[in-house]
């Protein structure tokens, strides 16, 4: 009686279905995007190099920890207070059989990298370092790591792991991740989120053992590739910095995929507030086979010719230019906000150096 | 089942799934809400957790599964969030009414639904709108089979004894003093 009373509810609610929804399929899309790709990529503002910072937690984490210490690294050097973002110092030493590196990132409070058989797949190896004071242990026994920026991230905590490098360590999750926790330095904490295997322990035991031993064999500040980009922006603002940036492997460096571009206060405005500042452009920029489909092609409603390459030029929710093919590459350019500093059109055709396919020619100051 | 295309990327496959299935996700977010603009909101957030998470679902056998899964979790973590700090649910029931009120019916359930804890209400959503079985149900809300028919038991009995005497189908039909709480509900981890 009560059941089918219930199901009748139900049924009446779900009939009344009003035509109009509020629901912003394209918002979720690019917040969604926007988390994904930046989620450990920093609110956008001009980064401050703290190179000497980073270069002593790169010696001190480089170096093997006292052995059998497990408590707070209380002793040492701070983690850095803040990243560069054009420096990836960040790399993995040792990775599963079949995995590597398939993307990586960096914003002023997180560098992240993703490790894969290939992007995109099920199961990844994602690490997040974030900066000094960005991250806050909490309860005793510890029960949750909070992590403030760039968006608030609580790592629950399940218990303790094995020390990484002598120092206290975490497993962590939520109803469908797995992760490591781990102090990598004074006041600078780390997490890893392993391959998810809810129904085989025995996998989930391997991924957490590699988990450890990845963890404990990442390299702060050794050499890597250099982060470089197919293009260059020219008579830019003074103030203009790349805020955040992804990256992939590719031909023995590592190329600026997507980057955000900040000038002064953050703003957290059209895009959900992680990264973009409003009337700031950001860019996608990649080879034309990266893309499963074009994310534009020539004839389509705003298609233009603009320094002889075919775009196609939108404002919908932003304003976007898109050159399906401009001297090999694919690039988008998107504006959230009313009134860009720079409009789309003109930073195409004003301010943007295509550098070609070939990675000799590619540059490693995105602001020339 | 919706299925991916082959060739298609990401964001593609993740386009044209929130497509196809916008219409029925507002729905299962209504039940859960009974509010359609609170239901929007709800789907708002799935999608751009659903985008996220997509590598998995994607991979998932089932795909729509999962997309439940995602908006009803959403549902129980907004609740023990926010609204049950921020808001004093409409229609909330704390006493049985007199058996000699003579209230619509429908709108008795509703109440009385309304007052149920998020975790209670998502069990008898799952249970009696998507007409999941225990364990599926259970799957979806990241607890055991005996949790969801303890669930199930309690949302039921509170629902009865909200509705008093009238509703009198076995046990539950005695006068109630009160319904269950608001608070106290222990959600499975939630990113």
């Amino acid at each position: 009686m009560i059941e089918s009373q219930v199901r009748a509810l139900f049924t009446e609610i779900a009939g009344g279905e009003p035509g109009a929804s509020r629901v912003d399929t394209q918002l979720a899309h690019r917040r969604g995007r926007a988390r994904l790709r930046w989620r450990r990529a920093g609110v956008a503002s001009a980064p401050l190099v703290v190179a000497a910072a980073v270069a002593a937690v790169a010696l001190a984490v480089g170096a093997a920890a006292p052995p059998g210490r497990t408590g707070p690294v209380s002793t040492g050097p701070l983690a850095p207070r803040q990243f560069d973002v054009l420096t990836p110092y960040l790399s993995f030493g040792w990775l599963p059989a079949g995995n590597s590196l398939v993307e990586g990132g960096a914003s002023k409070h997180l560098m992240w990298l993703t490790a894969a058989r290939k992007l995109d797949a099920q199961y990844d190896w994602e690490l997040s370092v974030y900066a000094a004071g960005t991250c806050h242990l909490s309860g005793s026994p510890a029960r949750e790591l909070t992590c403030t920026a760039p968006e608030d991230n609580t790592i629950r905590v399940d218990g303790r792991a094995p020390a990484v490098r002598g120092h206290r360590a975490f497993w962590a999750g939520t109803w469908d991740t797995r992760s490591l926790a781990w102090q990598y330095a004074r006041n600078g904490w780390a997490e890893m989120v392993l391959p998810f295997y809810p129904n085989n322990p025995a996998k989930q035991a391997a991924a957490r053992r590699d988990a450890v031993k990845v963890a404990s064999q990442i390299r702060y500040g050794a050499g890597t590739p250099p982060l470089v980009f197919p293009v260059q922006l020219t008579h830019l603002p003074s103030q203009w910095r790349v805020s955040s940036v992804t990256y992939v492997p590719d031909a023995g460096v590592l190329r600026a995929s997507s980057y955000a571009l900040g000038a002064g206060p953050p703003d957290l405005g059209a895009d959900g507030g992680l990264v973009y500042e409003t009337g700031l452009p950001y860019f996608d920029v990649n080879p034309p086979s990266f893309y499963g489909r074009p994310p534009c092609s020539r004839g389509e409603p705003g298609s233009k010719i603009i320094n002889g390459y075919p775009v196609v030029v939108t404002n919908v929710t932003k304003e976007q230019l898109c050159a399906p093919r401009a001297r090999g590459l694919t690039v988008v350019i998107s504006e959230f906000g009313a009134q860009p500093a720079i409009s789309v059109n003109s930073l195409f055709r004003h301010h943007l150096r295509l550098l070609g396919t070939n990675p000799a020619n590619w540059t490693s100051k995105p602001i020339g | 089942m919706w299925r991916p295309a082959m060739s298609g990327s990401r964001d593609d496959e993740y386009t044209e799934y929130v497509a196809a299935r916008l219409s029925s996700l507002r729905r299962l977010a209504a039940v859960l809400c009974d509010d359609w603009q609170r239901a929007d909101d709800l789907v708002q957030a799935a999608l751009v957790k659903l985008y996220v998470h997509w590598g998995r679902v994607r991979a998932a056998s089932h795909t729509d599964a999962y997309a439940r899964a995602v908006l009803v979790r959403e549902f129980i973590h907004e609740r023990r969030s926010t609204w049950v700090k921020r808001v004093t649910l409409k229609g909330r029931v704390t006493d049985a009414p007199a058996a000699t009120v003579d209230h619509d019916a429908v709108l008795d359930v509703r109440a009385a639904v309304a007052a149920l804890p998020a975790r209670q209400r998502a069990t008898l959503v799952l249970r009696f709108y998507c007409d999941l079985n225990v364990d599926q149900a259970a799957e979806v809300l990241g607890c055991s089979p005996g949790t969801v028919k303890s669930q199930t038991a309690r949302a039921l009995g509170a629902v009865r004894r909200a509705l008093g005497p009238a509703a009198g189908d076995g046990p539950g039909g005695q006068p109630a003093t009160r319904v269950a709480s608001h608070t106290g509900e222990g959600a499975p981890g939630h990113d």
